[in-house]
Parts: structure tokens; sequence; C-alpha cells
């Protein structure tokens, strides 16, 4: 029947475009295109069709840090204090409640910002420049990252340790005053790195 | 007369690995490998974000949905015996979160139009032709129901088959043909005058 072949030639017109029939589909595809110009002329719409499919893409976050993030806290719940706090913990990196990791972190760099000045020694030995041991920026690395990681890090935002680690398995670090900007821009790009963020106020 | 001509390669924007690849990177998942599981991520996510963007519209749940859909097959891939591609299991987990995240969401959803991401032709006129006919597409794609939209996007651009769509959506095969044959009616109304001779 004619327009019986003609209906399941059609309906395959997608999958003959993309090339994903099977032999038995493709032949009776184009057994019917060889008989069927306006066949033909749809054949032609979905390649088209295809071609435009190429340049419409969504925009959405990489997110692999998050989720990296999200294992490694599943994987400490189950080694340390059991699996009971874990669906807690995602639930709060879910992007849902975003806001509450936002609050997070900032909690993290006023707790770094009092320790700092609770810890910062009321002496100063001869020769070295009260600035060299004040900590203006926190950081936190990769738990998987190295020790030659860190210094890598060090050596190329030109920022020198004074203290941690915290509980938080951050860092503090002092950057130039002059240079902060760029020091913050290397560390944040530093793969190692899952957080750079100053703890003196915003740079004048 | 030959009708032949070259069969499209969808989802030519994608980074994609090998089969082999991939089967060695899941292997190494199973293992309990990050990086292998790293990679195996930055295949999917670009893949996964499409489709379940087509399927939820919604960025902030998009996110939520893929992180759930990898947190799964960094959990299970203990599970996945090879009797179907990779690829396919990874989108039936990622179809099945997202048709639970939707049903979280009741209200009618926001259809947000996909960003476009152009474009190559620096010929005026031709360039004013394709960006009507882009953002008739796009405009066109909002309007099909989330079924139709997954349907057109797997196969369109993630160049699967009818028989795998089936297997990620958990249907008939005829019903993925029926779903393709009405969105392909829906975009040829909606798009009319933007595609002479649409279908």
């Amino acid at each position: 029947m004619p327009n019986e072949a003609h209906n399941q030639a059609e309906e395959l017109l997608p999958w003959y475009a993309t090339g994903q029939l099977d032999q038995a589909d493709r032949t009776l595809v184009e057994t019917h295109l060889a008989t069927c110009a306006r066949c033909r002329s749809k054949l032609s719409a979905e390649r088209l069709l295809i071609d435009e499919f190429q340049l419409v893409s969504p925009e959405i976050d990489g997110g692999w840090v998050r989720l990296r993030s999200r294992i490694e806290d599943r994987q400490r719940a189950r080694f340390s204090i059991g699996g009971a706090l874990a669906g807690f913990w995602h639930l709060l990196t879910r992007p849902a409640v975003a806001t509450l990791a936002t609050a997070q972190i900032g909690f993290l760099i006023l707790a770094a910002a009092v320790l700092q000045s609770t810890s910062r020694p009321n002496y100063q030995a001869h020769g070295v420049p009260e600035a060299a041991a004040a900590a203006n920026v926190i950081v936190k690395f990769r738990p998987e990252s190295r020790e030659a990681d860190l210094r890598g890090a060090l050596e190329v935002s030109g920022a020198s340790l004074v203290g941690g680690p915290t509980a938080a398995d951050a860092y503090l670090l002092h950057v130039p005053a002059d240079s902060r900007q760029s020091a913050l821009a290397k560390l944040r790009a530093d793969t190692n790195v899952t957080l750079a963020q100053p703890i003196d106020g915003p740079a004048s | 007369m030959s009708v032949q001509g070259a069969a499209r390669r969808p989802h030519s924007n994608a980074p994609r690995s090998s089969g082999l690849e991939e089967s060695e990177l899941i292997e190494r998942v199973r293992g309990r490998d990050l990086h292998a599981f790293e990679r195996l991520y930055r295949i999917y996510q670009p893949r996964l974000a499409r489709f379940l963007f087509n399927l939820v519209q919604r960025p902030q749940l998009v996110e939520e949905v893929l992180d759930d859909t990898m947190m799964v097959v960094w959990e299970t891939a203990g599970n996945f015996r090879g009797t179907s591609k990779l690829s396919t299991w990874i989108f039936s987990i990622a179809y099945r979160k997202a048709i639970k995240a939707r049903a979280r969401w009741p209200e009618p959803v926001h259809e947000e139009p996909f960003d476009a991401r152009v474009s190559l032709d620096p010929a005026p006129d031709e360039q004013l032709q394709h960006q009507q006919l882009h953002d008739a597409l796009i405009s066109s794609m909002s309007k099909l129901s989330a079924d139709h939209r997954t349907v057109v996007d797997l196969t369109y651009f993630h160049g699967m088959g009818y028989r795998e769509i089936a297997e990620v959506m958990n249907c008939p095969v005829d019903t993925v043909k029926t779903r393709m044959f009405h969105a392909r009616r829906r975009l040829r109304d909606a798009m009319s005058g933007s595609m002479a001779d649409w279908i």
C-alpha cells in the first residue's frame, strides 16, 4: 500500500537523516525516497534542522568542583560519623540552597579573621617586617593536593604562609597589598585551590 | 537519481570519547577512581546539561538533576553490565531524575528560551535569514511538550536511534516514533513561514 509505505518512511526520516537506521529500515526509506519528491523535500528540511540544532545550546554551569565536593563529603561522612549527616550535607550543597553555602563561606572567612586577630603574636622579631606576618587571604586546597601543589600555588601567586591548617582545613596567607588582586586571581585559577578569599576587606 | 547524501552527525559541539575509552573509564570508576570519574563527567556534562535543560527548563534545577544523575553513576557504576551503551544507561538515569524533579515543581514551568551560540556567517542577508530560522527554532521548541522536546533533542542533537531513545524513556519504540512525528508536525506549525516546505 503506497500510503502505508509513505507513512512508514516519513516516520523514519529523522533517523535516516542522522544515520541511525539499521539496514532494513534504511532500505525501506531509500526505496520510498526514490519515488516520492515530497519526502525528499522533507529530508532536506530534516538536515537543515539538524544543522541548526548544533548551534543551539543552553548555558549551564560546569559544576565539577561542586560534584566532587559532594562525593568527598559523602565519603568523609561514611568513614567518620557515618551516613547520618550525609543527607543534610547533600541538602546544603544543592543549588537550590546555594545561599546557605554562601553563608557557610562567609562564616569561614569570619572565623579565619577572628583566628587571625587572636593568634597574631604580640612580639615582633628584629628584621622581620610586620606586614610579612599579617594574613590577608584565606585559601582551601583540594583534599588530594600534595605538599608540592601547595608550595607551587604559593610561589606562583607570590603568597607566603602565615598559618593553618585551620579546623576547616583552610590556610592563612599573606600577599603584598599592591598585588593582592593578581595574587587572588592566580590562586583562584589554580586547579588545586577550591577557595581563595581576602579577609582584610575589599581592596583599596 | 541518488537520494542518499551524507547523514548528519549530531552533537558535533559536545566533547566525546570513543566507546573504548568510555568503557575503560567506567571500569576505573567502578574501582572508585575519582580522576576517571572527572573525565567521564566532563564528557557527559555538556550533553546532559542540554538534555536536562530541554526537560526541566530551569537552570538551577538542571544543575541539581545533573549532579544527582552523576552521583548515581558514581555510586552504582558497579551495576552497569554493558548490556546497553553507557550513554543509554546514563541518559536513562538522567531522564528518571528529571521526571521526578519536574514532579516537585507542579506549577507551569516558565519557558526560558535556549541561550543561543551563534554564528559563523558574515554575509548580512544570509546571516539575517539564518538568525530568523534560529530564533524560530528556539521559540518553536519551547512550545513543545517535555516528552516531544526530549525525543527531538535526543534524535537531532544526541544522535540516538529510536530504539535507544525508547530505552532511555522506558517506552515502546512506536511511542518514540509517534512522539517524533507529532513533534515535527508541531514544529512545522510553529515555524510556518520560517522554513519553506518544512515537512
